[in-house]
């Protein structure tokens, strides 16, 4: 029987973090990414903030790469003229929307060891905030399901069969075995502060702290980011509205000024814009402004 | 090595070669490499056939590896296993176009049992019960799981001692089962489940009329159909414990089968009330793909795709299949019907299928009626459009379907009952989900 590849809910976070990929022996088998945290992603589905896009094709036949923002960095999407349908989508949509991409991960390694994972959409449509939290959700219960099953995996050892034989569900367990043979354990403090953006992100009311230590340097090793404090981001979107006068967005010149006299300084105010674009709260509608989205 | 030693190799190559090379000729290519050239009675076997074009070319070795059932791995290209036939039986399959008859089941050893498919059931039988040394069988996974194949190069011998195979290992035998754990090929479950409908029904058997009685049983898990060959003196809504059943799958839907063996005793504990039975909680995809398939099944996921075939589609009026140009392939040109209808994918994350929705439902489901499609249609000239719109008010959201699911090569699909888009309420799950977190630190 032909098997559908599940769309695997996942953080950018953890996809752009993978570099082992792995096709199956059969003839026809597709090929997969290998995740740290054990998942064997053949397609993925992915929501949030189309931040840009560009055509890096020509006219005629262009080629679309664009980045879709979630609670803990981008997705990278290309499309070209073999996704003629997510093409013409990438065409119409006009950064920022929210959106959901369907498709399949690809990988790019240059000669210098690096991977760089991205997504070739089969499809990608406009959603609205609901959706999109949702996928928020699933993805917070993904990992975490991931998280718990490699824990498991770690304990257990052995092959994937041993892993089902301790309850592993089977989809999950053969992943998990090479993930621990590749990367070995993983830095679990890494997931759990994605998990942590993504619970603040979704209950904003609510004071989430995992207890993790707020110390930069053990954050994330492809994506530099910095935990800013949610006050200071509030003072910044409150002052991005004040100064934007004309609705084409708040004159940075003026936000740093203002942001100092609220005793914001000059580098902490770019950390704090800084994380409130990778959150897809503001995006630079032009050179030198910043705008709610 | 004298022509003794190489009997068995010589009979090997020439079921392989399968009349390519005469006895003669085999006899003296393999004494030309192994007595001549000295090289490895493998590397011999592999070189003959190749030379003279025999089929498995890449798998010819010499003794197989001589394992257990736990060890195998699903890509051992040559083994040897002594096994006990714990569940075997015969069927028909299409393999190339070309009817074929094969012999699946399940094998078993001291350590554990394993599904088989032996490709050439005329060459060697193998009884249920019996205990076999099987030589230079093959694995493969399927679904993940390892499976024995017996092939060309296969060969059996029936032992004469007999193998304990351990309770807790036989086919599922001695574990309680749930009804969303029956599989295609069980050869003797034991449920507890409680009847939802039961009747007699007239059958033909070999010419011979015949009652047996059918119905529906559920557990918690999920819902079967059963037929019972002998007598079943039970209504709906008690409670029983069936021992010693057996499962066939018709269409990838698991069914209970209550043979001579059965044994069925009522049981005074109530396991839920019908109506509960009858309205499931949602089934993993997965999951449902390693059984096949199921009856009344609830799946909940997102939509990720909406398939070609969707929409405003026009179908033949005698036999209602789809159509194009007005063109049907059995009625010819005909005066087709306009319909309505949505081919969703939905995927839970770990697992997809394809749910086909009919007309009723799929309007209730894009809130597009046929009136409404018809008219977008005209006023764009494009039935395309209709589709084009269910995909953006789909697409991505989170839906519950309710159905048959069956199966076949070309994977999982749902017939849908009941369909329906569903508000997720993120704050709540997510503070739900955050406690879970938090006690998992």
């Amino acid at each position: 029987m032909m098997r559908r590849e599940p769309a695997w809910r996942m953080f950018s976070a953890e996809l752009n973090s993978s570099s082992m990929t792995y096709k199956g022996e059969e003839e026809k088998s597709p090929s997969y990414l290998i995740t740290p945290l054990g998942a064997k992603v053949n397609r993925v589905l992915a929501a949030g903030v189309l931040t840009d896009k560009e055509n890096v094709g020509s006219e005629d036949e262009p080629m679309w790469r664009a980045r879709v923002n979630d609670p803990s960095g981008s997705f990278y999407v290309n499309a070209g003229r073999y996704q003629p349908e997510a093409s013409a989508a990438l065409a119409d949509l006009e950064p920022p929307k929210l959106v959901a991409v369907v498709g399949k991960v690809r990988t790019f390694s240059p000669d210098d060891g690096r991977v760089f994972v991205s997504i070739r959409p089969e499809s990608i449509v406009e959603v609205d905030e609901a959706v999109r939290e949702a996928w928020v959700l699933e993805a917070c219960r993904a990992t975490m399901e991931r998280m718990r099953t490699l824990k498991l995996a770690v304990a257990a050892g052995g092959t994937a069969e041993d892993l089902v034989k301790q309850g592993v569900p089977r989809q999950l367990a053969s992943g998990m075995t090479m993930a621990l043979d590749y990367y070995g354990v993983p830095d679990s403090g890494r997931y759990i502060r994605v998990l942590q953006e993504a619970f603040r992100f979704l209950l904003p009311d609510e004071d989430v702290d995992l207890g993790l230590t707020e110390d930069v340097s053990s954050i994330a090793d492809k994506e530099e980011r910095v935990e800013v404090d949610v006050d200071a981001e509030d003072t910044l979107m409150d002052l991005i509205d004040e100064l934007d006068s004309d609705g084409k967005g708040a004159p940075i010149s003026k936000l740093i000024d203002e942001a100092q006299s609220k005793d914001i300084s000059e580098v902490g105010f770019e950390e704090i814009s800084n994380s409130l674009m990778d959150k897809g709260l503001i995006y630079e509608p032009v050179l030198g402004k910043l705008k709610r989205i | 090595m004298d022509i003794e030693e190489l009997t068995p190799t010589i009979e090997e190559l020439k079921r392989v070669l399968e009349g390519k090379a005469d006895e003669d000729t085999i006899v003296r290519e393999l004494d030309t490499y192994i007595n001549v050239y000295r090289s490895t009675l493998e590397a011999a076997k592999r070189g003959i056939v190749r030379k003279y074009g025999g089929e498995e070319l890449e798998f010819v070795s010499g003794d197989g590896v001589k394992k257990k059932v736990e060890q195998v791995e699903g890509s051992e290209q040559n083994v040897d296993l002594t096994v006990k036939v714990l569940h075997a039986d015969k069927r028909e399959i299409t393999a190339r176009g070309e009817p074929k008859t094969i012999l699946t089941g399940i094998l078993g050893d001291d350590t554990g049992t394993i599904p088989f498919t032996s490709w050439e059931p005329d060459r060697f039988s193998l009884e249920k019960g019996g205990t076999y040394s099987i030589r230079s069988a093959y694995a493969k996974t399927w679904n993940d799981r390892p499976q024995i194949n017996l092939g060309k190069r296969t060969e059996v011998e029936v032992e004469e001692a007999d193998i304990e195979v351990p309770q807790r290992t036989i086919s599922y035998s001695a574990k309680e089962v749930k009804l969303s754990e029956l599989m295609d090929g069980m050869g003797s479950v034991n449920v507890t489940a409680k009847v939802l409908s039961a009747g007699p029904k007239n059958i033909t058997v070999k010419g011979e009329p015949k009652t047996i009685f059918t119905g529906t049983v559920a557990d918690e898990s999920g819902k079967v159909e059963f037929s019972s060959w002998g007598e079943f003196p039970h209504e709906e809504g008690e409670v029983l414990r069936i021992e010693d059943a057996y499962v066939r799958s018709f269409r990838g839907i698991p069914q209970l089968n209550l043979g001579e063996r059965v044994s069925i005793t009522r049981v005074d504990d109530d396991i839920g009330d019908l109506e509960d039975l009858e309205s499931s909680t949602p089934r993993s995809i997965a999951e449902l793909g390693e059984v096949g398939g199921g009856l009344d099944v609830l799946v909940r996921g997102t939509i990720v795709d909406i398939r070609n075939g969707s929409g405003l589609i026009r179908r033949c009026p005698e036999c209602r299949r789809s159509v194009l140009n007005d063109e049907c392939i059995t009625h010819g040109r005909v005066e087709a019907q306009q319909d309505l209808r949505i081919k969703a994918v939905i995927d839970d994350g770990g697992g997809a299928l394809t749910c086909i929705v009919n007309r009723e439902l799929s309007e209730s489901l894009s809130g597009i009626t046929m009136e409404e499609a018809q008219r977008m249609a005209e006023e764009q000239h494009d039935p395309d459009v209709v589709a084009k719109e269910m995909e953006r008010r789909l697409l991505a959201r989170a839906a519950e379907m309710r159905g048959n699911v069956v199966s076949d090569e070309y994977g999982m699909m749902m017939i849908a009952q009941a369909v329906e888009v569903v508000d997720v309420d993120v704050k709540t799950d997510a503070k739900r989900l955050l406690d879970e977190l938090e006690a998992m630190l």
